[in-house]
């Protein structure tokens, strides 16, 4: 065997000795051992990636490939992992469970890397189910909460509605052509020429709606509020940035990678899916009193522009996808930060009126919030004005332009709920009464100062950004 | 040296500091920062080489070149003294910050005010469409935060309505930019935002009318032009004193540049097309501005409605396509900085001593305050530009230009000059002599930080009113080249278009054998914005 699959490997030794700590008495190495484990195994993953940059390798009999946009997707879904470790350190659903708490984060990360490298259909849906039986634990960690439990439960029903979708497809897919090898699929569709095939047809919608319930694009998204309103803030975070990056690897492996030669069959449903998401995502967001539940709202609609990338089925538009979701996973870290530390000072830390005058207080977290909400609304110079106009260029080149005229007036509406935390942010503060000051801890300032600088770093060097995209995109869909 | 990167990166750079700073070294860094930019603005004018009409101390480099987003800074005779004007009036506002800095966030409000200094330089030095825009929409964020947090009572709606309408602007601005792109590319066959590139591109006319509206509409809400200036009253009234300057003197300078760096060059046809009806909104906002001045009750939205009636005479000089009257609206548009920057410090300086906003409160300053009656009668000289004044002779070529097509518009205007002397001489007698209101002159008589602000206001002014041929120098060739291609689409007499009009493609590129037919620009074309 070669090395190709030791990113992964080194994650599930970090997912197992993570537990180890957490079996010592009360005390320095109980509290701090499993954080300290997640964050170094994640860290040393990450180093081995980057070394893993380069041509395809496979690994367990093809099962597994490691290629430039594996090890791009590995890093994403580890930044995020890594924030939200950096999130959890005083997270009170962690609270006597942090073995579990932090074990069951890195081993959805490991479900994750192993969608984003799969060769074959077995480890989408494989890949997909570990990191969702995460995610419902994850969600219900925090038992002495009914709206955390409720999120758990909810997520896990509709969740489990959405695999079920998904294996249903797939193994469509598999009666249409023969082969559960994504290479030999894609080989056997553009051979047979199987446009049209009813059988191939009906396991692509299956599919669309299973990967679509887990990238919370509408119309599969009714659960998504109450579950990133009731889940522990940092896993909602995970979720939002880390999962959705998950489900659109899987749709980019499946779609514009197998079955890119049926282009033709699968382009119109996924840009309505796109375009519903962004009408109901943008519209309902505008009606939110709590912030977290606003950014829910704008995850949806954020899925939807994330989805105009699948949707072209060009290296133009995978590129463009990548690119934003890189930009999109660093603001929307940013802008969940500042709910988890909110939600520890105050009692209704989660509404958006809880933020009055806290950016005068608090000029650190306050300025990477409103540079977090900036580009999430698409403001230039920021990263979500390069991803978002490259994406619309990418919908227009794909003769889409009506995907992108939506996006676009999409993006305007966005401005309005988007600049309503920053006034409030930096407006007046009302009375400084209701104070239940829990310290946030060093970790937050840490996570926060990390967001802001992504931002940054991706507005400022998206030429070099969008090159390692290109290769990425490559990797994918040959030139 | 990279001038031109620096000249926006400086002021960026220290901004940010600065807001990270505790206040009593942030004031330092900002005033030096912004002492610093206007040195470099000012070697750039030496620099700068003025026989040349195109831009020039060209920088290029990537930034997101996959989305035609590229750093492409250039300057020329136009911008060039935007960029002096910007980078001076700036520096005022920096140095009257590290006198009197507000009591709360003293350090984020120098910091915002360097950022926006920054956007505004890079607006006026952008060379690529995108990164026009880029500054374009970024230059919104200091003033919606400086107007959000540190201005008066009923600041909240004043800075959403500014917003509102700027983003819609904006907004269609960027369909026509994307649309621009992606049309040329059907003409010329190469996908680019670089301003310079996409001159003569032979847009049809259908598509030139419609792109040059996209952007106009953008450009008048900016300015404002009547009847897109809902915003300008709420937010001149309730913004801190030193940003209603900043805000009146450059920002609106940004729209009146739209038109001359983006308008008349690229979309000639549409130019000739919309002439007369900019003609007349132009003279409409004359008149509507200087009325609503000579009615208003408080000294500044005086100045406020008066700027949008010296705005209305900048643009009735730059819409008249005729090469005297831009000669005259580029000088006047230094000179109305010049002139309104100092109203407004003036302004500034009553109504704060006095704690009297209203005119009726106010009257026989003069009799206390001596310097700064003397101060007052220059500027409200200067404002109604009384010969020998620096105003004088970018109106009079304003309105000499002007008179050689629109004989009406002119007749109009005229009376908006009258009106500016019964406005601004009526402001003037009404506090500084008369009776003696209810707050006496010595309250409010210059102090010497404010000598600070004012001498180099009134000095550039006496400078340009002494030798306005320095200006006008420099600004020569760039005026013909940007007027050329509209003068053609108007069908004016050759004696008048004094450079060559560009044409893209050009036209020795022949069609190689094998090549696809030339396609012609197709009539029903899907870019087109609709509002």
């Amino acid at each position: 065997m070669n090395i190709a699959a030791l990113p992964m490997m080194i994650l599930i030794a970090t997912a197992v000795v993570a537990l180890v700590p957490s079996l010592a008495p009360p005390g320095r190495v109980r509290h701090l051992g499993p954080p300290l484990v997640s964050i170094v195994g994640l860290v040393a993953a990450a180093g081995m990636s980057v070394l893993l940059w380069g041509d395809r390798q496979y690994t367990f009999y093809g099962a597994f490939r490691t290629d430039r946009l594996t090890v791009l997707m590995t890093l994403i879904f580890i930044a995020s992992a890594l924030v939200t470790v950096l999130m959890s350190l005083r997270e009170p659903a962690t609270v006597d469970r942090r073995g579990e708490y932090y074990s069951l984060l890195v081993a959805a990360v490991v479900g994750m890397v192993l969608v984003a490298g799969t060769g074959d259909l077995i480890g989408v849906f494989l890949g997909i189910e570990i990191l969702s039986v995460a995610l419902y634990v994850l969600c219900a960690m925090e038992v002495w909460r009914a709206r955390s439990l409720e999120a758990g439960l909810k997520y896990l029903i509709v969740g489990a509605v959405g695999s079920a979708l998904l294996l249903y497809g797939l193994t469509f897919v598999f009666g249409a052509t023969g082969s559960v090898s994504l290479e030999e699929i894609s080989d056997i569709v553009r051979v047979r020429g199987l446009g049209g095939e009813p059988l191939l047809m009906g396991g692509m919608a299956l599919v669309i709606a299973g990967l679509g319930f887990k990238a919370s694009a509408a119309p599969f998204h009714m659960w998504v509020p109450d579950v990133y309103e009731g889940a522990p803030t940092p896993i909602t975070a995970f979720m939002a940035t880390a999962v959705k990056a998950a489900a659109i690897v899987a749709f980019l492996r499946v779609f514009s990678g197998a079955l890119i030669d049926v282009v033709d069959d699968w382009q119109m449903p996924l840009a309505v899916i796109a375009a519903l998401a962004i009408i109901a995502g943008n519209v309902g967001a505008l009606v939110q009193q709590s912030f977290k539940r606003m950014m829910a709202y704008s995850s949806i609609a954020q899925a939807g522009y994330l989805l105009i990338g699948v949707a072209t089925g060009t290296l133009l538009g995978v590129r463009s996808l990548l690119y934003y979701l890189i930009a999109y996973t660093a603001m929307t870290l940013g802008a969940f930060i500042l709910v988890a530390i909110r939600e520890r000072e105050v009692e209704d830390g989660q509404s958006i009126a809880s933020l009055a005058g806290y950016g005068r207080r608090s000029p650190l977290h306050g300025v990477v919030v409103t540079v977090c909400l900036f580009a999430l609304a698409g403001f230039p110079p920021l990263s979500g004005f390069i991803g978002k106009f490259m994406l619309f260029g990418a919908a227009v080149e794909a003769d889409l332009t009506w995907l992108a005229v939506v996006g676009a007036v999409g993006s305007a509406v966005s401005v309005a709920y988007y600049l309503r935390p920053i006034f409030v942010l930096w407006g007046e503060d009302p009375e400084p009464g209701n104070a239940r000051t829990f310290d946030p801890g060093d970790g937050l300032w840490v996570a926060s100062v990390l967001a802001g600088l992504g931002v940054v770093v991706t507005s400022i060097l998206a030429s070099p950004l969008l090159d390692y995209c290109r290769e990425a995109a490559q990797a994918l869909i040959a030139p | 040296m990279p001038w031109l990167t620096l000249l926006i990166v400086v002021p960026l750079a220290a901004g940010i500091v600065a807001a990270l700073l505790p206040s009593a070294t942030a004031r330092l860094v900002a005033a030096v920062a912004g002492l610093v930019t206007a040195g470099l603005a000012v070697a750039v004018l030496f620099e700068f080489n003025r026989t040349v009409g195109t831009g020039q101390l060209t920088e290029h480099h990537g930034w997101a070149s996959e989305a035609g987003l590229e750093w492409t800074l250039r300057v020329d005779g136009i911008s060039l003294w935007l960029v002096l004007l910007t980078a001076g009036i700036f520096g005022l506002a920096l140095v009257a910050g590290f006198l009197h800095m507000p009591a709360r966030g003293g350090a984020q409000y120098l910091g915002l005010i360097l950022i926006a200094e920054g956007a505004l330089l890079g607006l006026f030095l952008a060379g690529n469409l995108l990164l026009f825009y880029v500054f374009w929409e970024s230059m919104l964020i200091p003033f919606y935060f400086l107007v959000g947090m540190w201005g008066s009572e009923g600041r909240r709606q004043a800075v959403m309505r500014f917003v509102v309408y700027t983003m819609v602007g904006s907004l269609i601005m960027l369909v026509g930019i994307v649309a621009t792109a992606f049309i040329a590319r059907d003409v010329t066959g190469q996908f680019t935002f670089d301003i310079q590139a996409l001159q003569g591109v032979a847009f049809s006319d259908t598509q030139s009318r419609w792109l040059f509206a996209a952007f106009a509409l953008a450009f008048v809400i900016k300015l404002p032009m009547w009847p897109f200036h809902a915003w300008l009253p709420d937010t001149y009234r309730t913004a801190p004193i030193v940003v209603t300057v900043l805000l009146a003197a450059v920002m609106s300078k940004a729209g009146v540049y739209g038109f001359l760096k983006i308008g008349l060059p690229l979309f000639p046809g549409g130019a000739a097309f919309f002439q007369n009806v900019l003609v007349l909104l132009s003279v409409v906002s004359i008149l509507y501005g200087s009325l609503v001045a000579w009615r208003a009750p408080t000294l500044r939205l005086v100045v406020a409605y008066s700027s949008i009636a010296h705005l209305g005479f900048i643009l009735l000089g730059i819409v008249t396509i005729d090469g005297q009257a831009l000669q005259g609206a580029v000088l006047q548009m230094v000179n109305h900085g010049l002139v309104v920057a100092s109203a407004f410090v003036i302004v500034g300086i009553i109504t704060q001593r006095s704690g009297r906003e209203k005119v009726a409160d106010l009257g026989g300053l003069a009799e206390g305050a001596p310097w700064l009656a003397g101060a007052f009668l220059f500027v409200t000289m200067a404002s109604l530009a009384i010969p020998g004044s620096n105003a004088f002779a970018g109106e009079f070529f304003i309105l000499i230009g002007t008179f050689r097509h629109h004989w009406w518009a002119v007749f109009l205007a005229c009376l908006g000059i009258i009106y500016a002397s019964v406005y601004m001489l009526r402001l003037f007698q009404r506090t500084m002599n008369g009776p003696r209101g209810q707050v006496s002159g010595s309250t409010v008589e210059m102090r010497p930080g404010d000598f600070v602000l004012l001498v180099p206001l009134v000095a550039a002014m006496l400078a340009i009113a002494l030798w306005p041929q320095g200006v006008l120098r420099t600004t020569g060739p760039t005026v013909d080249r940007v007027l050329a291609p509209a003068q053609v689409a108007l069908n004016r007499p050759a004696s008048q278009v004094r450079a060559r009009v560009p044409v893209n493609p050009p036209e020795e590129a022949l069609p190689l054998p094998g090549d696809p037919e030339p396609t012609a620009p197709t009539p029903q074309n899907t870019q087109v914005p609709t509002p």
